[in-house]
């Protein structure tokens, strides 16, 4: 059996005395597209962070493809292939869109920015500064910086917060596209369950910092485990 | 000429074109410089230009720092004096040929700056400033102090080499060739920044000081780009510290004091530190405006200080930046 | 060698009454206040001026209520109105404030260095180890005490001292608990502006006045804040005790050192620990 694309081994973090994760496992198969949920505080941004290098200060290993990159800088590890993106938006404001994904394509070679920029229907504001086009097209910025050069595992948080359902939909289908034409794995920390339930192959359910469950879309719809944590959500 | 850190036009095939105009306009610029002797009416008003140009080079590398690294510094100075002492001292005691001198007084003050900004990268904002106003007073101690070295706060004069690079060195110290080299190299450094602006490393690092910790995610170790930039803008200082010791014959722990890092950074303030000429232009409109004070010169500190509380306060982007305004607001 | 460690915690205790200003106003404001060695020099030349009439403690008086009124203004016109900007920004303002100061200064009063007279209650000596000392100076030395211990006792038992301390933490969250925080930092200010107008008249007799006489002392009283760790009057205190002995004993013994090091430390401890000025905060 292949090697994980993305794995998280015991993840433990910390902030003061408050444990944001603890001891959680993770394993997510090349080409799948794996759904993050779990009601608030669960710890799904804190995992995102750790697997991809934005809390320096964990507990456990990260694998990519089999490699141990728990020491790796995010540089080095969008080098070796994982790029994320953020639930609070973070762009560059001053350059304009079309200059930062140039940027972004800069850092991989042979990448191109064209495709992203159509799909992600960003090519109408290519010339303005980034701080001044909608919330919307901020946040399609902040995935189609993520998706500049093709990277092999993408770990998405919350991408459609602050989206219209339409919006979400839509940005979720385009995203279940370009991960099966690209060969992506994704991991996706979302809230809408309507998006996950759209274009997820598995989900993992994050309670208190700990592992839940894990399952096809049905078999987490069904868990009176997860059932119970939501405490009556719609799921 | 006026280009801020995106540059203007961005798609593929207009990007050559505005690095043309860019090198046309400051070819035209090469050709004023040529007629201000002509233009000039005394040569106290063109030593008087000359100096206010060397003022301009030092605002150009505060702003520089700003406009590529967001950063302030309040130790510029440091490189203007690194280059003025390095040239003096080597050849005042004739230690290496002149022309290798020039060489170590530009490299010398790059390369510490380079060596800082590998250190210092990660220090934003107060503390930043804060550090680099101790390192600027750092030199200036040592050098205040070290009368082995330079007579220490006496200042020293030193004579110029007879020659430099085949020419008579001595026409250095004639107001109008000061003149014309100084405004010539300040096109040439504007130039040369412009298209560093435009160019791959610059347009990374305007995204390293715009999102630092997005530029890690998207691939780029972001202490090289910044160290780079130090080192450009010291090399900058540099410069004017080389040719201000020339010109004058003299150097003196004053070059590195705080208090001329501070001005420079008014200057480079008030003329708008996001835009690549604003600092020059700043410093400059600075020199005429006290030229024109004339009987109120003694109140020209306080003058200075209300004209950077009005522009901080009122036009945030410096008087370029007003004017960039007004230009499209026109078109 | 007890005296030269006496004159040493002398001119501590000016620098600690300095440091503890720029404290206050950093801690509510996240600014730092480059006229605050102007501020110093304009109320060394108020108080001389009501001293040089005959009202030495007059003058005192006048330099700690006409000071703590121009932080109040400083405050209520410039740092409240740029708070939403970045803070260098404001810091760039105070600057051309010192600007503004010491030519105006110059105006009025002149270059000429003056004399400030010593009040005849503390002229004379006092003999400590086999030395005259003079009076005046252990005066300084009480006054830094007093502070001291009053800013420690109103800081830790009085409602406004926990405000102090808390926004002094995190402005944002005070704020957010009902305290008003611009309320708070016109006090704030004009306390720090005040203990500025102190320290100048009662440095004013130790140093000549001269419009030029803040700019020294400016930037060893950044040190002692750097090197006491922002926010922390504690360690304002120890530091401007320690910058105070390097200073005096560097003078004689180890001109070099004593000039270079404390900029050496400045910069080491920025290095190692930039949060107190930026990154959590700005």
């Amino acid at each position: 059996m292949s090697a994980s694309a993305i794995a998280g081994i015991g993840l433990t973090r910390r902030f003061g005395g408050f444990t944001a994760l603890d001891g959680v496992d993770i394993a997510v198969s090349q080409g799948e597209i794996r759904g993050l949920i779990g009601p608030n505080g669960a710890g799904k941004s804190t995992l995102i962070d750790v697997l991809s290098g934005r809390a320096p200060d964990r507990v456990g290993r990260v694998l990519l493809n089999g490699e141990d990159i728990s020491g790796l800088s995010p540089q080095d590890r969008r080098r070796r292939g994982m790029a994320r993106s953020f639930q609070r938006t973070n762009i560059f404001p001053e350059l304009t869109v079309e200059q930062q994904l140039r940027v972004a394509s800069w850092a991989v070679p042979g990448a191109d920015i064209a495709e992203v920029m159509n799909e992600l229907h960003l090519t109408a504001m290519a010339d303005m500064p980034a701080a001044e086009i909608s919330y919307g097209d901020q946040r399609r910025l902040d995935l189609a910086l993520a998706l500049v050069g093709r990277p092999t595992v993408l770990l998405l948080d919350e991408p459609a917060a602050g989206l219209t359902m339409e919006e979400s939909l839509s940005l979720a289908h385009i995203l279940r596209d370009l991960a099966n034409r690209w060969k992506v794995t994704v991991l996706l920390v979302e809230h809408d369950m309507q998006v996950v339930f759209s274009i997820c192959d598995r989900i993992t359910v994050l309670h208190l910092g700990r592992s839940l469950s894990e399952g096809t879309c049905a078999e987490i719809r069904a868990d009176p485990t997860v059932i119970a944590a939501y405490l009556g959500t719609e799921v | 000429m006026s280009t801020t850190a995106q540059g203007t036009a961005t798609t593929a095939r207009s990007r050559p074109t505005a690095a043309v105009m860019l090198v046309g306009a400051a070819v035209a610029a090469l050709a004023a410089g040529a007629t201000l002797p002509w233009l000039l009416p005394t040569k106290i008003a063109m030593s008087l230009l000359a100096q206010a140009i060397f003022d301009a080079l030092l605002a150009t590398s505060v702003g520089f720092l700003i406009l590529q690294n967001g950063r302030v510094s309040f130790g510029q100075a440091a490189f203007f004096g690194l280059g003025g002492y390095s040239i003096g001292v080597l050849v005042a005691r004739n230690w290496v040929a002149p022309e290798l001198a020039i060489i170590i007084a530009l490299v010398l003050p790059t390369m510490v700056a380079f060596l800082l900004g590998l250190v210092i990268a990660r220090i934003t904002g107060v503390a930043h400033a804060m550090l680099t106003l101790a390192v600027g007073q750092a030199f200036y101690e040592v050098v205040f102090r070290w009368r082995e070295l330079a007579k220490g706060d006496d200042g020293m004069s030193f004579e110029l080499p007879r020659e430099l690079f085949g020419l008579p060195a001595s026409r250095l110290q004639d107001p109008v060739v000061m003149m014309v080299l100084a405004w010539s190299i300040l096109v040439l450094v504007l130039l040369a920044l412009a298209l560093f602006a435009r160019s791959r490393i610059g347009q990374i690092a305007a995204a390293i000081r715009d999102n630092e910790e997005r530029a890690r995610f998207l691939g780029y170790s972001t202490m090289l780009p910044r160290a780079l930039v130090y080192a450009i803008a010291a090399f900058i200082a540099a410069i004017a510290g080389v040719l201000s010791a020339c010109y004058n014959g003299y150097i003196a722990p004053q070059m590195f004091h705080w208090s001329a890092s501070g001005f420079a950074l008014i200057m480079a303030i008030i003329g708008g530190a996001k835009f690549v000429i604003g600092p020059a232009v700043g410093a400059i409109l600075l020199f005429y405006i006290k030229d024109y004070a004339g009987q109120f010169a003694e109140y020209w500190p306080a003058i200075v200080g209300v004209i950077l509380v009005v522009v901080t306060l009122t036009m945030p982007r410096g008087v370029v930046g007003l004017v960039a305004t007004v230009w499209t607001k026109r078109v | 060698m007890f005296i030269q460690v006496l004159n040493g915690i002398v001119y501590g205790g000016l620098l600690y009454l300095l440091a503890v200003g720029l404290v206050l106003i950093f801690g509510l404001r996240e600014v730092v206040n480059f006229a605050h060695g102007s501020l110093f020099m304009v109320g060394a030349y108020l108080g001389f001026t009501i001293a040089s009439m005959g009202y030495w403690w007059g003058g005192l008086l006048v330099s700690v209520v006409g000071m703590g009124m121009v932080g109040c203004t400083l405050d209520a016109l410039i740092f409240r109105t740029l708070r939403k900007q970045d803070h260098m920004i404001t810091v760039l303002v105070t600057f051309g404030l010192l600007l503004i100061l010491e030519t105006a200064v110059t105006a009025i009063w002149g270059k000429a260095y003056l004399t400030y007279p010593v009040p005849r209650l503390l002229d004379g000596t006092i003999g400590i180890a086999d030395t005259p000392f003079p009076i005046y100076r252990l005066f300084v030395i009480g006054v830094s005490v007093a502070v001291a211990v009053s800013l420690s006792v109103w800081l830790r038992y009085t409602r406004t001292g926990l405000y102090i301390r808390a926004a002094s933490t995190d402005a944002r969250v005070t704020a957010m608990q009902g305290i008003n925080v611009d309320r708070l930092s016109l006090i704030v200010v004009g306390l720090g502006t005040a203990l500025a107008g102190v320290s100048g008249v009662v440095a004013g007799p130790l140093l000549s006045l001269s419009p030029t006489m803040g700019n020294y002392i400016l930037i060893d009283s950044f040190i002692v804040v750097v090197i006491g760790g922002l926010g922390s009057f504690a360690g304002a205190f120890v530091a401007a005790l320690l910058i105070g002995q390097i200073h005096n004993f560097g003078a004689v013994y180890l001109p070099w050192a004593s000039t270079v090091l404390p900029f050496l430390l400045m910069v080491a401890i920025l290095i190692w620990r930039p949060t107190g000025f930026a990154g959590s905060r700005t």
